[in-house]
């Protein structure tokens, strides 16, 4: 069942990719693969239906034995932590490709791309092995530096190969850590449930956990290892920018929530002080440096840094509350930088810049582009944490879970989330407010098409924003599970009731 | 002694795949002196049907109850026959790709082939050589018909400098080697076989003595050569930019996975004494192997060039197993040896492909090259990421069983530094991905503005298509279906006695060390 979800996005990109008819227009790749998506989006839709939401362990598992001399075997399975994920990404991918112009040059490169990483990333979401995890990790990376470095914008080569190498440096931090993982614990399987981490040592428990926390940290990416995102984010095509911010950035925070806490909940402990400060730094300067930036692009990928630190210092807090907040967090920002990605692609098209000095006056009714800049100021507002959007709520529970734990790094987090507010309103009153230029203003119209991603994505912002059980709901009782394993957490929890 | 005896002493039943190599190779050498140049349409046919029966042979030698050949100088065990297979596998694809490369340059492809096929003979005696003579000769074998192959296209001054460094380098390195051997039989008594020297310098109780580890770094020198492993490497850059494209394609699997069959059967049996200090000299062999191979590929302009330096990391990479020294070290340096003939083979076709195109392989030449002809930019795209280990590509799960098993063995900064110049070595090689994939159409280099028509009919192209197909998609799937070739790596090495019987008397060894550091 869960198969379906890396093997039919996968299956479609090579028949898209070897094809063996000539010349096939865009717009029909873009139909199939919207096809193939959509039904992989309704499959998810209809394992997210039948999740029972009770069960903190993984559900829908599958199992093949693959190879067995070095442990890796195919096996799948889903729990409140990643169940969340996987809708995302191929929600997510369906936006993108959505998003994705109708006429692009070398279509069939491109979609079968996109089709094949939408199956890596649930692939690593699903991977109930590491090395299994591990495999789809890497999967990602020459699909996204092709992606990036042929539709990107002008300085397209340095960031893609940028990107290669911060992204390879992470796997191998990662692969070494598992490796030492798995033989230390002495076990013969890379399984997830045959690595206990218990019987090692805690020196080694922390050089490992140091290991996790690089490699991841640098995908997620936490400063100072965070300098490869604005380039890759500003060169690349807003699909891919969706696609890159939206799921790889998750793929990093996931990896630090299911490696990091869920294998090492002593050693945790012991960092959470450094993770939750080094949190708050990293939500303070995504902020900082969003206000100086004068290119709107630039400007929204600094937030996600910004919104990664939040992440961070929940997931450094490990209460209940918070790393729920952790989840609901990781998907809000999918959503909301969706929306950023797509909305400041849709002015870059009609517009022809990103300037903040050049943008004016976009909200003007006849002229302008109404309807996409007010659906900017609910997504600048959703990110900058205003209630009754989804955004407020995944930050309301992660603060009111670290608050507890850590109330300082939290303070200095609702600082940031405060500044998020004060970039996001310079944004958008250079660019939406205003009066539009006379001479410059003559902007083609904006098709429908290029209204929807956008129009659904705000809706589940505001759905979500007014009812988010839906948001929390799934991963509860898996998060509280993993709290559980964590042993001095549990202790003041007890001890505050 | 009597006659039946003496036959089943011989036991020349398995060396039948060298036989039919040996036939086959007679056969193109009188078919071309009677037919004369009109017999180059089909000769390369006939040595691919040799070298495919002889492989078909090596099946049946599977698991042969008795591989001692030749009153002990060849043994035809399982380790010997997956190396004698991969040395002939890489002789056949070599054969497919050189049938129109060779013609192109205006020289004759018989004797050509011929030549190809007596390094493949002496690759194959190596594998399974068992005795110091046996040994020195096929070493010799394989060494004098790579000097010829490397300067084969005689009128190209660049070919011939190739050949006379490689021949002054491969002769004074081989001369190293044969004074390390002679070292051994002087140091056990006057004994040649490889087991013998091991009990006749246990007996003699020099173990650990100078003469021995003398002769050690003597006999590595010739071993470090043709593996090309740093500080013995200057010869590849330089050779591999001057042969003939095939020829490269052996010497970088073939001739290297001899030097791995050779340095396994020689280290593991003649030296438990010093295993320690061999282990010792590979590391530092490895370390300068993947550092050096993999750093200074990144300066290379040249393709040849670029795959001659990745080639010298690549050995690095493999070193890693020979150090660990355990079952799951020998058996991941197999299957790594496997897939890097699927990986590197598929590469050379498409360097030798575009060669044949273009008549360049500068690295800038390629920009542009998937509008013109996509299939070379998928075979050389697929065979260098593979060759950089992404998954799922072969070279990702060969790697990754290089890793794991160096890291049960407790080589932790081994293993590190060799994921550090992976990351290294993928940035060298999707450089060549990015001139041929990601390059817009107005960035096209000029020799792929003039590209020539794709046609595969002219003659000799369509086996090197076949070549290039077939190594394309043994470099994609054997990863995925890694199964077979991990049973059968592992099994090479838990069949044979050899390296079991190795791992009993190092242990010994370290026993009796241990009592007498005690008794002191």
């Amino acid at each position: 069942m869960l198969s379906v979800l890396i093997w039919l996005p996968i299956i479609a990109a090579i028949i898209i990719g070897f094809y063996p008819a000539k010349d096939v227009p865009a717009s029909q790749i873009r139909l199939v693969s919207l096809i193939v998506t959509g039904v992989v989006l309704l499959w998810n839709i209809s394992i997210l239906l039948k999740f029972d939401i009770s069960n903190p362990g993984m559900q829908f598992t599958e199992y093949l034995p693959w190879n067995e001399t070095l442990g890796l075997n195919y096996q799948l399975g889903v729990d409140g932590l990643s169940i969340l994920m996987l809708i995302l990404n191929s929600f997510l991918t369906w936006i993108a490709i959505y998003s994705s112009g109708k006429d692009t040059e070398r279509p069939r490169l491109f979609y079968s791309l996109i089709l094949f990483i939408s199956g890596g990333v649930a692939g690593a979401f699903l991977s109930e092995n590491l090395l299994l995890f591990f495999l789809f990790y890497e999967l990602e990376l020459i699909p996204f530096y092709l992606l990036i470095s042929i539709w990107g914008g002008e300085k397209r080569a340095y960031a893609g190969m940028k990107f290669l190498i911060y992204t390879a440096i992470s796997g191998a931090l990662i692969l070494a850590t598992f490796l030492g993982m798995v033989w230390l614990t002495g076990s013969r399987s890379f399984a997830f449930d045959a690595v206990v981490t218990q019987n090692i040592s805690a020196g080694m428990q922390l050089v490992l956990l140091a290991g996790i926390v690089l490699g991841f940290g640098i995908k997620i990416p936490l400063i100072p290892f965070h300098t490869w995102l604005p380039d890759a984010y500003v060169e690349a095509s807003t699909p891919i920018a969706i696609l890159l911010g939206g799921i790889l950035a998750k793929l990093g925070t996931y990896g630090l929530l299911r490696f990091g806490l869920g294998m090492f909940p002593h050693a945790w402990q012991i960092i959470a002080p450094t993770l939750a400060i080094w949190g708050a730094i990293s939500a303070i300067y995504g902020a900082v440096v969003a206000i100086a930036q004068k290119d709107i692009k630039r400007m929204v990928a600094y937030s996600s840094i910004g919104h990664m630190g939040y992440i961070l210092l929940a997931a450094a807090a490990a209460t209940p509350l918070a790393l729920v907040g952790a989840v609901a967090q990781m998907f809000s920002h999918g959503i909301i930088l969706a929306i950023l990605f797509h909305l400041v692609g849709v002015i870059e098209t009609k517009v022809g810049t990103r300037e903040l000095d050049k943008l004016n006056g976009l909200m003007s009714p006849i002229r302008g582009l109404p309807l996409i800049s007010a659906l900017l100021v609910l997504s600048g507002m959703a990110s900058a944490g205003i209630p009754g959007l989804t955004g407020f709520i995944a930050e309301f529970i992660s603060f009111q879970g670290s608050f507890s734990t850590f109330p300082i790094p939290t303070i200095l987090c609702v600082v940031a989330s405060g500044l998020t507010a004060v970039y996001f309103v310079i944004l958008l009153n250079r660019t939406c407010f205003g009066k539009l230029q006379n001479n410059l203003a003559y902007y083609p119209r904006v098709l429908w098409n290029e209204k929807v991603p956008a129009l659904i994505l705000a809706f589940l912002i505001i759905f979500l924003g007014v009812q988010p059980v839906w948001l929390v709901r799934w991963s509860e009782t898996t998060t509280t599970a993993m709290v559980a394993a964590v042993p001095t957490t549990a202790k003041t929890v007890i001890a505050l009731k | 002694m009597d006659f039946a005896n003496f036959a089943s002493q011989l036991n020349a039943g398995t060396i039948l795949p060298e036989g039919i190599v040996m036939i086959t190779l007679l056969g193109v050498l009188i078919v071309d002196l009677i037919l004369g140049r009109t017999s180059a349409r089909w000769i390369g046919y006939l040595a691919t049907l040799g070298l495919t029966a002889a492989i078909i042979a090596l099946y049946f030698q599977w698991d042969s109850t008795n591989p001692i050949a030749f009153t002990g100088s060849f043994n035809g065990d399982d380790l010997s026959i997956v190396f004698r297979g991969i040395i002939a596998l890489s002789a056949m694809s070599t054969i497919l790709m050189s049938i129109r490369y060779v013609e192109q340059s205006g020289t004759p492809l018989a004797e050509f082939i011929a030549i190809l096929m007596t390094a493949t003979l002496g690759g194959m005696f190596l594998s399974g050589a068992n005795e110091l003579v046996m040994i020195f000769i096929s070493l010799e074998a394989l060494s004098i018909s790579s000097y010829l192959l490397t300067g084969y296209t005689k009128r190209d001054p660049r070919s011939n400098e190739a050949a006379l460094k490689y021949l002054l380098i491969g002769a004074s390195s081989t001369a190293v080697f044969l004074y390390g051997v002679s070292l051994l039989y002087g140091l056990s008594g006057g004994q040649t076989e490889l087991s013998a020297i091991a009990q006749g310098i246990a007996t003699a109780n020099v173990g650990q003595s100078l003469g021995l580890v003398i002769a050690l770094v003597f006999v590595i020198a010739g071993i470090g050569f043709k593996i090309s492993a740093a500080p013995f490497h200057q010869w590849t850059p330089d050779v591999y930019e001057g042969a003939p494209t095939p020829v490269i394609a052996f010497l970088s699997v073939g001739s290297k996975a001899a030097g791995f069959a050779l340095a396994i059967r020689l280290l593991t049996t003649v030296f438990p004494m010093v295993a320690d200090e061999w282990r010792f000299v590979f590391t530092a062999l490895a370390v300068l192997s993947m550092v050096l191979g993999n750093v200074v590929a990144l300066a290379q302009t040249s393709m040849k060039r670029m795959l001659a330096y990745s080639s010298i990391a690549q050995a690095g990479f493999v070193m890693i197993g020979l150090i660990a020294g355990t079952d799951a070290g020998y058996s991941s340096m197999i299957f790594y040896l496997l897939v890097y003939l699927f990986m590197n083979l598929c590469g050379f076709t498409c360097v030798v492909l575009f060669s044949l195109r273009t008549g360049t392989d500068q690295i800038s030449e390629y920009s542009g090259l998937y509008q013109k002809d996509p299939l070379l930019t998928l075979g050389l795209s697929v065979s260098l990421l593979s060759l950089g280990g992404i998954p799922p590509l072969a070279g990702f799960f060969g790697k990754i069983y290089l890793f794991w098993a160096g890291w049960q063995a407790g080589l932790y900064w081994l293993v590190l530094l060799g994921l550090i110049t992976s990351v290294v070595s993928i940035y060298y090689y999707i450089r060549v991905v990015k001139m041929m994939v990601v390059k817009e159409p107005q960035e096209m280099s000029d020799v792929v503005k003039n590209y020539p028509q794709v046609r595969w009919d002219l003659p000799g192209l369509r086996p090197l298509q076949v070549g290039l197909i077939v190594t394309l998609i043994a470099t994609t799937i054997s990863g995925i279906l890694s199964n077979p070739l991990f049973t059968l790596a592992n099994n090479s090495v838990t069949n044979t006695p050899m390296l079991q019987a190795a791992k009993v008397v190092s242990t010994q060894v370290s026993v009796i060390t241990n009592n007498e550091s005690q008794e002191l």
